[in-house]
């Protein structure tokens, strides 16, 4: 292997500005925080790190919609008829 | 792009199936152990949706594997799902000789690093250079959070992540309609038992309970159509 100095990556291909472009395109459908600011000079870096956001609050949610469901599935009053269509659904 | 409302049909399906293997019903689970088994089964779920063909759905099932202590569930979820995802839970993502090519990539990245002399740089370059490290350091953030992002080059990096949120999104929502239509057939159910105590008390023969549900299916889909909309985007908050 070459000890280049100036290379600092590992050889892959880094993220270019039209892929950026691309990804803001797309994620300013998903988010509607980038939506309203000057639509070419978004900052490569901000927008990532609003990705980041989004992706570890929709964990989260994830999350904590288990743990609802989980307490829920425990409460079901176990003779009325609403438990048994939840009791046919998933259980 | 796939339509939104497909992937959540699909995804519904498979969860259902899923969370009906867990047997809820017969065994005495902890709230903890429950919780696992709801998550497992949603995350398995929507992963097979790709059916194997994103590098992150492949990692997500091989990580559900590895994590969750009761194997034989996890084999009988995706039993019926192709062969693809079937291998990567018991072989797992990467072979282990694969681990020390990277790792040893990692310690020569680092080595070149620390040998790098410092001089006077002109203001621009180093503020090109600043922003470089920003979406580098940032990169390596998202890397962590996409299941199967270190083993992706910066552009498909990107790809995974825009197909990855939006099926999170379709988890989030049909986790969410679930959820409210459980509670809400919860709140009917207390409510009924009451009216029902009332009705006794005040001597009435017939039940209540019997003259309002006719159709139990009809009561589920009736009460989700008229449940107030689920807030897309509650719980997303944006630090700066």
């Amino acid at each position: 292997m070459s000890s280049r100095r100036s290379r600092q990556s590992s050889g892959v291909p880094r993220i270019t500005d039209d892929q950026i472009i691309e990804l803001v395109s797309k994620l300013r459908q998903l988010l509607p925080e980038i939506r309203d600011r000057r639509s070419d000079k978004v900052s490569a870096s901000k927008v990532l790190q609003e990705t980041c956001n989004y992706i570890r609050s929709l964990h989260r949610e994830v999350d904590d919609l288990s743990e609802r469901l989980s307490q829920l599935l425990a409460t079901i009053d176990a003779d009325s008829p609403e438990a048994a269509i939840i009791r046919s659904l998933i259980m | 792009m796939r339509a939104p409302q497909s992937i959540k049909q699909e995804f519904l399906k498979k969860w259902i199936l899923g969370l009906q293997l867990c047997d809820f019903a017969k065994q005495n689970m902890s709230m903890l152990e429950r919780k696992k088994a709801i998550k497992l089964s949603a995350d398995i779920a929507i992963a097979s949706t790709r059916n194997g063909m994103t590098c992150w759905s492949r990692a997500l099932v091989a990580k559900a594997s590895r994590d969750y202590g009761d194997k034989v569930l996890v084999e009988r979820m995706l039993a019926s799902e192709s062969e693809k995802l079937k291998k990567v839970s018991s072989i797992g993502l990467i072979a282990p000789n694969k681990w020390v090519i990277i790792r040893s990539k990692k310690i020569l990245r680092k080595s070149r690093r620390a040998r790098r002399v410092r001089s006077s740089v002109p203001q621009s370059v180093l503020a090109k250079s600043i922003a470089k490290k920003m979406v580098k350091k940032r990169t390596q953030v998202l890397k962590s959070l996409v299941p199967g992002g270190e083993f992706m080059d910066d552009i498909s990096l990107i790809e995974e992540t825009l197909d990855y949120i939006i099926s999170l999104r379709a988890q989030v929502d049909v986790m969410q309609t679930l959820a409210k239509a459980t509670d809400l057939l919860n709140e009917r159910a207390k409510v009924q038992a009451q009216v029902g105590h009332l009705a006794l008390a005040a001597e009435s023969t017939a039940s209540p309970t019997a003259r309002l549900i006719s159709d139990p299916s009809e009561a589920f889909f009736k009460q989700t159509r008229e449940s107030p909309q689920v807030t897309r985007h509650q719980g997303h908050r944006s630090s700066s």
